[in-house]
Parts: C-alpha cells; structure tokens; sequence
C-alpha cells in the first residue's frame, strides 16, 4: 500500500459533456508543501474534489492515503473549500470545536482547542463573537482554524489566501510554515505564484484541465528565461554578449537587458568582458520568477489570465 | 451487502446538535416559543379583570312615527337573548357537558333565562362555572338604546359629532349614532346617522325589525301567525342516528349514536392536525437548514469528514427535536386541555375521551409522525440542496406544498365518510396515507391495511431517502439548481433540446 497521502492516476472528469479534467497524475508525498496552479477553470477545484471523493472521476484512478477516498481519510484530512462561509449564529469557537469534533476531537477539548488557536493566531477576543459579526477576514481565518484544528496529516486548501488582505496573508503564510513544521502535507491552489513560491516544496501547474507542468520550485524556476542587466561606461558591451543571448534590448536608462541562452554562464560573460577590458558599471543577473516560469510552459495568454484572477482573489 | 447506508451515530447526533442549538439558541425561536403563553396569560388577565374589548354603544330612536321604537329595542332583546341561547348552545357541544347535560341547560335557559342556565352551570359544574359565568358576562351586547337627548335631528348634531355628551348613570358618554324614522305617506322614511361609518348593527336590526314586521302583516293576512309556524315546526320529527357496530345495552337498546361516540374521530382529526402541523414545520425548518448550509458553502467542509447519510440522518434528527420544542406549547396547551376535560369532565365524556386515546391509535400516530416526518423531510432535504437561494427553494416546493395541503384536505372528508373510495386510496398512497389512515383508524379498519399503509409508507421513506441523498450529492456538489431540473425537465419529458 503506498503511504502518499494523495495519487492521482490519468483521472478525467467532464461536466455536461464538457471536460474539466483531462487525464490528471500526479502525486503528493508526505511532508510536501505543493502549490497547485493555475488559472480559473483550469480544473484545480475539480481535482481536489476529486481527492477528497466528493465526485467521482469518470476515468482513472484516485488514492487518498492509498485508498480510494472515503471514511477511512475522515480526521486525517484538514479541508477549506474554495467557497467561504460558517453557521452564521455561531460563534467563532463553537465553529472550531464543531468541526473539530466532526474530526474525532472530543468534547471539551475541542473547545479547548479552540480557545487556544484563537488565543495563538490573534482572535482570542473574537471567541464569543458571531461569525455574522466578524469581518470578512476574521471569518476566514475562523474558517481556516475550523479546518485545522483537529491536527490532520494531510491539508486540502482550496484557495487559501483569496479575499486576504496583505496583512493577513502573511498571518496564513506563518500557519502554512507552521502546519508543515510538523512534517504534515499541504497542497493549496492558488492564482497567486508568490505565495506558492515563497511556501512551496513542489508546483504543479494545471491549465484548460491538464496538468503542464509538476516539479520543484527550483525546476519550475529553472524553465524561466534567464535575464541579466549589464551597462558600461566605455562601448563595444553589445558585441561581447550577443553571443550569450537570446535576445538583446536596450533600456530606458541605457542598460542591456539580455535574454541568455541556455548554455549561457555569468561567469563567462563576465571573464569576456575582462578580457576586452570592458569597464562595467553593472552587471546584475535577474533572479528568475514563476511567472517567468509559466509563461514559458504555458504561454503568456494563460499567465496574464492568472495574474487578473490573482488580482481579482485578492480584492 | 446492506441497502442502508453506514451511519456513524456520533458524528449524526453531532450534525443534529448543531441543527438544533442553532435555531434553538435565537431569540426569534423562543419569542415564538413563548407567544402562546403569553397571549394565554394576556386573555386570561382580560377575562379576569372583566376588560371589555368592546365598550357599549350608546344609540338613539327618534320616532316621529310613534310606531317603532318600542318595537326595534324589543327586537334587539330577542337578538341578545338569541346570541345567549346560541353562547349556551355552543358551550353544551364541548365535552364538559353530556348529551343530557346540554339539554338541561337549553332547557334551563329556555324557561328561566340566563340567570337560570348559570345557576344550573353552578350546580352541575362547579370547577368551571365561574369561567363559563364570565364568559356569558362577556357576550357582545354592545349597543344600548338610550333616550334621545333632543328631540330634532339638528338637536343631536352636537352630540352625535362628540361636540356634546349625554349622561348615563351618571358618566358622561359618546352618543355613538341615531336612528331616524319620519313618516313619509303610508311608508316609513328610515335614516341612520353616525360618524362610525363600519358599525352597521343598527342599521341590520333596523332593518331586520321592518323585515319581520312585512312577514308578520303578510302571514296575517292569510290567518296565519309566526308563533303558529313555530309551533308547527317545533312537532317535527327527530331523526335519531344509530349505529349497529356499537354493543347493545343490556335491554337490547343503547345503539343511539351520541356525543361521545363522536369522540374517537375528533381526536383523530387533532391528531391528524398536529401531525400535519409537526411534518409541515419540520419540512421547511429543514429545506431552510440545508439553504443556509449550502449558501454558507459549509457542507464541502463537513463533507471532508462526514458521509451523506450521516449529514440527511443528523439534520432529520436534529430538526424533528426542533420541531416538537417549537410545537411544545401547543402539545402542552392540549394535553392539559383533555386532562381538564377528563378531571372535571361528565364522566361518560371524561371515559369516551380516555377510551380513544387507545394503544392502537397513540401508536400508529407515532408510526405515522415518524415516517411521515422523515417522508416529508428527506424531499424538502433534496430540494433545499437543489436551490441557490429562497426564491428557488419557493418555486421547487411549491407542488410538494400543495400535495401537503391537499392532503388535509382528506381530514374532513373521511370524518363525515372514513369509508369513501377517496380516502381508502389515499390512505395507502404514501404521501396522503399519515393523515389519511389515521383519520380512519376509530372506524376499525382492517389490521391489515393499517400494515400495509405503514409498510408502503416506509418502503417510500427508504426509496425517498436514497434519492435524496443521489439529488443531495448531485445539487451540493455540482452546484445543480433549479436551471439543472428545468433542463432535465425539458430534455426527458418534453423531449426537446434545453437550449
């Protein structure tokens, strides 16, 4: 029996005829943080759902701890849908221990538990409150702790950090770090690349129902165009790195912005431009960026689809 | 394999918890909770301090005839005394008086008037006689003829618009309206004047007066009286009702059908009434449970750690504790009701009610309760799951509600004929069959057929469940709606493409 708490194995799924997931595979590792991405209708809800068995794949294969899912993954698995809400007349802590207690925790300490994870995560004033009362953002974070609570192995969040101010996202990033501290395993979609590239161990990208891309952060990175910012005072700069690069733009402040070839090495770049006794005045390489990244795997359309659908989670 | 689904008990009665502390913990709920009381205690404190929700109305008569006014308040003490006999009459229907009893206390009326029918209440029912005096105290008697404080109808102007007052027993009071009569020719002219223009008694008795006055001089005419017509009918014949399935009486007789023959089926149709009630509330506080969790988006959440079964079990639990709090006062109210009635009841009333609240009957209403309940509420479940908002849910249980309401309908009907084909069919047709059959059980109706609508009624329940829960899954999880089963509608039973 495989002890990854997800596998997926070719799972396809369409609704009216119309697929929303096509031949999806992959799976999570224990102690994973995993991004999943992708824009909005690229089947990411589709497949947590999926995982957690609450709609069944037309074809292929769903594992949750090894199993297809069901009873046996009740209280291990922490789960916050896409879309938001709680009972609106409870109160912040009885949401908490509900839940909690669903999962297996039992009474008292449920409430417990609730007080306590109020108290730590800053709402320990709200414990009384209903959640008609609460701020958007309160609520949330409510709902989040009302997932977690009971300490499972294996956290689906859908959508974490969408309707979160700044203030508060950073608050969720410090609960993503801390859950996985334990050695628990986490997969979140997101529209939102920085978040998934600041938390994640691993990114897997979905786009129009396939999965087009899963790997490390690094190896995500690794597909971003290379760019470095070169200027200097004396000329003759333009015929050193054209060899290296892709492409070659002049900017506004007069700078080179080069665009490298894959076997391109800094290093070489620059022992070149000693050689010709090139007097730099910068010489910058640009980290690359995620969004980098997907707009190499899945073309700019996509990418700027999923940067109006981050903006638009996070108003 | 089992056909039921799994049911971990603790996560259901976890799920019904919630349900009902939820409504349970709301001020609206105990407001409602407590309204039958206090408007009890309200109109037990008016009854009591003999508060008069009506106050009498002060008329005038100018008679510039000099015929009818003797005659129009002489009218208006045959209608007070007609409104008495018929208070009398009404309260020697209810169970506190027999059949003997209630002709007594006619009888009473009839030859010693009011006085004599409270002092025959005194003497035969003493615990409640002091309610029923207040209540014939009570009687809306409102208007009082009082003499004219002048004699023109510009006289009374003044007082008739509150500008003047006229004086009784002491207290000055508004003069409410006059009642004008000038002769004009061989006729009566006939005008009524009062700022209460929505107060028409006079103006009925007035003409009720001049009615019977034409009745009078055209039976004269022909020899005739109305005394004589009274007479004639008062020796007519008396159908005397009898029922061969009720045992004979030691001399052979004691088949004559009486009041407390009548009981059983009276209880049966509150019964009947209150199981209505109880699957009728039941039903919406559970489509309104299940709009609120699925609006909140809170059932994906439940659903990582709960099954179905579990969450339609718990809700169904939950809302059915709900729903008898909420009906408490009125079961209360009730149970104390007939327990008053069978301690200071005529004892064959006191026995005749105690006998229909039979094993059999009290049974089978649990039965029916039951699964009439969880019938009901596993089709307001899935179509609460089916809706996005109030307006969906409105539109999808608008022919659900309306089988209810056509269902107590059968209630009257098999009162008057627990026999008629209609009921018989209904009482086995699942969703009529709670009320149906249980309106027919006091006239013994084979046990079997009881079985069997008891038997069809839980075989739907089990088939409502499990389609329930497929619509459940189906509208929760795929966001299905109204749109969906309109398409579905169109696709499957007009045949046509939804568009």
């Amino acid at each position: 029996m495989s002890n990854s708490p997800l596998s997926l194995s070719n799972v396809s799924k369409s609704f009216a005829g119309k697929p929303a997931v096509q031949g999806a595979s992959f799976t999570v590792n224990p102690g994973e943080i995993v991004g999943f991405l992708g824009p909005n209708g690229a089947g990411k809800t589709t497949t947590l759902r999926m995982a957690l068995g609450l709609i069944d794949p037309d074809e292929g294969d769903v594992k949750l701890f090894g199993e297809t899912p069901g009873e046996q993954a009740f209280g291990r698995i922490g789960f916050l849908p896409e879309e938001r809400g709680l009972y609106k007349k409870q109160t912040a802590r009885e949401a908490i221990a509900h839940m909690a207690r669903l999962n297996g925790v039992k009474g008292r300490e449920a409430f417990k538990l609730a007080d306590d994870m109020l108290d730590k995560y800053g709402l320990g004033d709200a414990k009384r409150k209903k959640n008609k009362d609460m701020s958007k953002g309160m609520a949330q974070k409510v709902q989040l702790l009302s997932a977690i609570a009971h300490n499972p192995e294996f956290y689906i969040l859908d959508e974490p950090f969408s309707g979160l101010d700044p203030v508060n996202q950073q608050v969720l990033e410090g609960i993503v770090r801390e859950i996985s501290q334990g050695g628990n395993t986490i997969i979140f979609s997101t529209h939102v690349m920085e978040h998934a590239e600041r938390l994640c161990d691993r990114i897997i990208l979905m786009s129009g129902g396939r999965v087009v891309f899963d790997g490390s952060t690094e190896s995500a990175l690794d597909k971003a165009p290379r760019r470095m910012v070169l200027s200097s005072e004396s000329g003759g700069l333009t015929e050193i790195v054209t060899p290296f690069a892709k492409s070659v733009e002049q900017r506004e402040d007069g700078a080179l912005q080069l665009v490298l070839k894959d076997d391109a090495k800094a290093h070489v770049i620059l022992e070149e431009c000693v050689t010709k006794k090139v007097k730099l005045t910068r010489f910058e390489p640009k980290a690359p960026t995620l969004h980098e990244a997907f707009v190499e795997l899945v073309g700019a359309d996509v990418t700027a689809q999923m940067d109006l659908d981050a903006q638009e989670a996070l108003s | 394999m089992s056909v039921l689904p799994k049911i971990n008990m603790r996560r259901t009665l976890l799920i019904a918890r919630r349900d009902y502390f939820g409504y349970i913990k709301t001020w609206g709920f105990w407001i409602s909770f407590f309204l039958p009381f206090v408007f009890g205690i309200i109109g037990f404190f008016a009854a009591s301090m003999d508060f008069d929700f009506s106050p009498p109305k002060y008329e005038t008569i100018l008679d510039q005839t000099g015929q009818h006014e003797a005659g129009i308040k002489a009218k208006l003490d045959a209608d007070n005394q007609k409104v008495m006999r018929t208070a009398i009459e009404g309260m020697t229907k209810t169970p506190l008086f027999s059949d003997q009893q209630g002709e007594a206390l006619l009888k009473a009326f009839d030859d010693g008037g009011t006085e004599a029918a409270k002092a025959y209440i005194r003497a035969t029912i003493p615990t409640a006689a002091g309610q029923l005096d207040n209540a014939l105290d009570n009687l809306d008697f409102n208007v009082i003829f009082v003499e004219p404080p002048a004699r023109s109808l510009d006289g009374l102007m003044p007082y008739l618009l509150g500008d003047s007052k006229i004086m009784v027993d002491g207290e000055p009071q508004k003069l409410n309206g006059a009642l004008l009569l000038t002769p004009n020719g061989s006729e009566t002219k006939i005008e009524y004047w009062s700022t209460q223009i929505n107060s028409p008694k006079v103006q009925s008795l007035t003409e009720r007066y001049f009615r019977d006055r034409a009745e009078d001089a055209y039976l004269s005419s022909k020899g005739l009286s109305k005394e004589g017509l009274k007479a004639a009918r008062s020796g007519s014949s008396e159908v005397v009702i009898y029922n061969p399935e009720k045992a004979a009486d030691e001399t052979g007789g004691g088949q004559a059908v009486t009041k407390e023959d009548r009981i059983p089926y009276a209880v049966a149709m509150g019964l009947s009434i209150v199981l209505w009630f109880t699957v009728f509330s039941g039903a919406y506080m559970l489509l309104t449970s299940m709009l609120e969790e699925k609006l909140n988006k809170l059932l994906e959440m439940m659903l990582a750690s709960t099954r179905f079964s579990e969450i339609i079990l718990g809700k169904l639990l939950g809302v059915a504790a709900l729903t008898i709090t909420a009906l408490a006062p009125y079961i209360i109210i009730g149970i104390v009701g007939i327990i008053g009635v069978i301690a200071v009841g005529p004892p064959e009333i006191s026995a005749a009610l105690q006998q229909s609240f039979t094993p059999q009957i009290l049974l089978f209403f649990a039965l029916f309760l039951v699964l009439g309940y969880i019938f009901y509420g596993a089709c307001f479940i899935a179509l609460g799951s089916l809706s996005q908002s109030m307006q969906d849910a409105q539109t999808l249980t608008t022919p659900i509600v309306l089988i209810l309401t056509l269902c107590m309908l059968v209630v009257p009907i098999g009162l008057e004929n627990p026999d008629s084909p209609i009921i018989y069919a209904a009482s086995f047709f699942p969703l009529s069959s709670p009320f149906a059959m249980l309106i027919r059980l006091p006239s013994n109706p084979q046990l079997w057929e009881v079985l069997l609508s008891v038997g069809i009624l839980l075989l739907s329940c089990i088939a409502v469940i499990m389609l329930a829960g497929r619509i459940f899954r189906f509208g929760v999880l795929s966001g299905a709606g109204v749109g969906a089963v309109s398409a579905w509608f169109k696709r499957t039973v007009l045949r046509r493409s939804a568009g």
